[in-house]
């Protein structure tokens, strides 16, 4: 019996990077995970929300909860900022009764169902990186990476606040090392790993944005990396999307192809690559396809 | 008894060696001992040049911030063996803290620090004549701000602010968890124009939300959560001209029209000006099917529900 999941994979991956959710859903069957739609679920916000007006963010991030509570199972997660703004929720109405009672008044006078506080959120990468998910893959045969030298790149919000996140030492993650190892691949470790894309302010402070993703890029290309990967659609679009115009406003190259995690895991198992939808991203991903021989 | 070496940053630009290096020191210690304690010694017994700021030595004064193999943190509250432990490395590295110019060894010139954060008004302004006796405030009120009161202005935040990296002029974590300390007291008669000072082009809405600040604060202030705040607060006072505020803006118009984001709104929404600039990206990643063919909007299930929470859900800060 498959492991089953209520699936949150979020707006950006729904919509702008749809690559990463036809990858996902590709990939859970070869993992025994089944992936449950959530109909009524809303953009948790993406701390924009948050920022505007916290109660309201509240309010809907705990609605969402409570859909996966009705459905009996926990939520799987594919975004760092979702996976946040859910466990923050998660973790403000746990930890408080007084904030879950009125978070529920107002559930119930809009009509959706109260929340009692059962549900967990993991984002695959959690999933993955444990003991259970590892096995998981190694019982699928993995025909592995070939050795391609891959850059682990965790952005920020699936690491901090600890306090809320948790799964790993925010400062020395191993997560995406342990898979990248696992699968046949090359570590290619450097400093900016855990730094910040820029994306949440690249439409508003354009050129701060790019200043930070620079850091991580630069830091991938000189640790020789031939491609890197990260677990957010956002820090995707930062790294991918605009990767060239990074690199017109520092005058630098990069040329560094940038993987959904489940793409990965994807080449790895020898999914079809047709179905990662690579054709979507910006900057080409031939030479790693070249690499694996897929 | 363990014994240690301290990789100490050096910069002596006085001296007859200018250029910044790392140098070494070794020392046999107690099981117990904190950094602090471990650079005074060093500079006791073995170089009496190495320079550090410190007073307090027991984490109020927040003088003594440092990094400690690549983390920020007070020296006085952390451990030697801790530092080895969580970093796996027998030697210690020590560093200034970082967003910030070197004037000699661990000290740094604070001067742009304390410029922000004189910038941020860090004092009550309340509105006409003083009482004759104490202004009185009820407990629930003052525990709206309790966290950003705790603040010793050790700049750990600031030392690893992403944004700050990006955009030295960036006001900071440090100075805006004074400002929300400030615009969220019931005493304080300038929320609004608080706002207006906070949502400028290096303000609350250059913030990465990174969460560094909220990691490394050795008090408990959570920086990140009140920059959050202060955006709410510019929303409650319809401070919301900046791109920043108009992308939050651009997520309530989305969850109100379908219950999703609306990718097609969302960059000419925040950025009407420069949006047009953006054509070349925007046009591939139209090519790469990145953004949708059509304006219709993403209808979630049971959307009526989204609407009446937009609708009666009260903001308290």
């Amino acid at each position: 019996m498959p492991r089953q999941f209520a699936y949150y994979p979020g707006c950006v991956a729904e919509f702008s990077s749809k690559e990463l959710n036809a990858t996902t859903k590709a990939l859970a069957p070869l993992l025994d995970i089944e992936l449950l739609p959530m109909p009524a679920a809303t953009c948790c916000g993406a701390g924009d929300v948050a920022e505007a007006k916290p109660n309201l963010y509240l309010t809907l991030n705990v609605r969402i909860l409570s859909e996966a509570e009705s459905m009996g199972v926990d939520i799987l997660t594919i975004c760092n900022v979702c996976t946040l703004n859910l466990r923050r929720a998660n973790k403000m109405v746990k930890e408080d009764p007084r904030v879950l009672e009125a978070v529920n008044e107002e559930l119930i006078k809009a009509g959706a169902r109260p929340y009692q506080g059962t549900i967990e959120v993991t984002h695959l990468l959690w999933f993955l990186a444990t003991e259970e998910g590892l096995s998981l893959l190694e019982a699928r045969g993995p025909k592995g990476l070939n050795g391609l030298k891959v850059a682990p790149y965790y952005g920020c919000q699936l690491l901090r606040p600890s306090s809320v996140m948790g799964f790993e030492d925010p400062d020395r993650p191993q997560s995406l090392e342990r898979l990248i190892t696992a699968l046949g691949g090359e570590v290619a470790d450097y400093d900016g790993k855990t730094r910040c894309c820029g994306f949440p302010i690249i439409l508003a402070r354009e050129e701060v944005a790019l200043k930070e993703s620079h850091v991580a890029l630069a830091g991938a290309r000189d640790a020789g990396a031939q491609v890197m990967v990260t677990p957010c659609p956002l820090c995707h679009l930062a790294m991918d999307a605009y990767q060239r115009k990074t690199e017109q406003l520092m005058g630098e190259e990069y040329a560094m192809p940038v993987l959904h995690l489940p793409q990965l895991i994807g080449l790895a198992l020898g999914l079809p690559t047709k179905t990662m939808e690579f054709k979507r991203h910006l900057v080409p991903v031939d030479e790693v396809l070249s690499t694996v021989g897929a | 008894m363990p014994a240690t070496t301290f990789r100490i940053f050096r910069y002596q630009p006085d001296s007859n060696e200018p250029e910044p290096f790392h140098q070494d020191f070794d020392l046999d210690h107690e099981e117990k001992l904190t950094l602090l304690d471990a650079i005074l010694r060093i500079q006791n017994e073995q170089d009496g040049t190495v320079a550090v700021r410190y007073s307090c030595r027991s984490a109020i004064c927040g003088s003594c911030a440092c990094k400690a193999n690549g983390k920020t943190v007070l020296a006085c509250m952390t451990q030697v063996e801790q530092v080895k432990a969580e970093s796996g490395e027998d030697v210690v590295r020590i560093d200034p803290i970082g967003n910030f110019t070197p004037i000699k060894d661990l000290v740094v010139d604070m001067t742009p620090f304390w410029e922000k954060f004189k910038a941020v008004k860090p004092f009550l302004i309340p509105d006409g004549p003083a009482p004759e006796k104490e202004r009185l405030v009820p407990k629930a009120a003052m525990e709206k701000i309790a966290n950003e009161s705790k603040c010793i202005l050790c700049a750990a935040c600031y030392s690893e602010c992403n944004s700050l990296a990006a955009d030295p002029e960036f006001v900071g974590p440090a100075a805006f968890a004074w400002g929300y300390r400030f615009a969220a007291d019931e005493r304080d008669s300038q929320r609004k124009n608080r706002a207006k000072l906070y949502s400028g082009e290096h303000g609350v809405w250059d913030c990465t939300r990174c969460m560094f600040c909220n990691e490394r604060c050795p008090k408990g202030v959570d920086p990140r959560d009140a920059i959050e705040k202060l955006g709410s607060i510019a929303f409650q006072e319809k401070v919301t001209s900046d791109k920043g505020a108009r992308h939050a803006k651009a997520f309530l118009i989305s969850l109100r029209s379908g219950g999703k984001l609306n990718e097609i709104l969302i960059a000419p929404y925040t950025d009407p000006i420069g949006a047009p600039f953006n054509a070349p990206l925007a046009l591939r990643m139209a090519q790469k099917g990145k953004l949708p063919k059509s304006p219709l909007t993403h209808k979630v299930k049971d959307r009526d529900q989204v609407k009446k929470l937009i609708k009666n859900v009260k903001e308290t800060i």
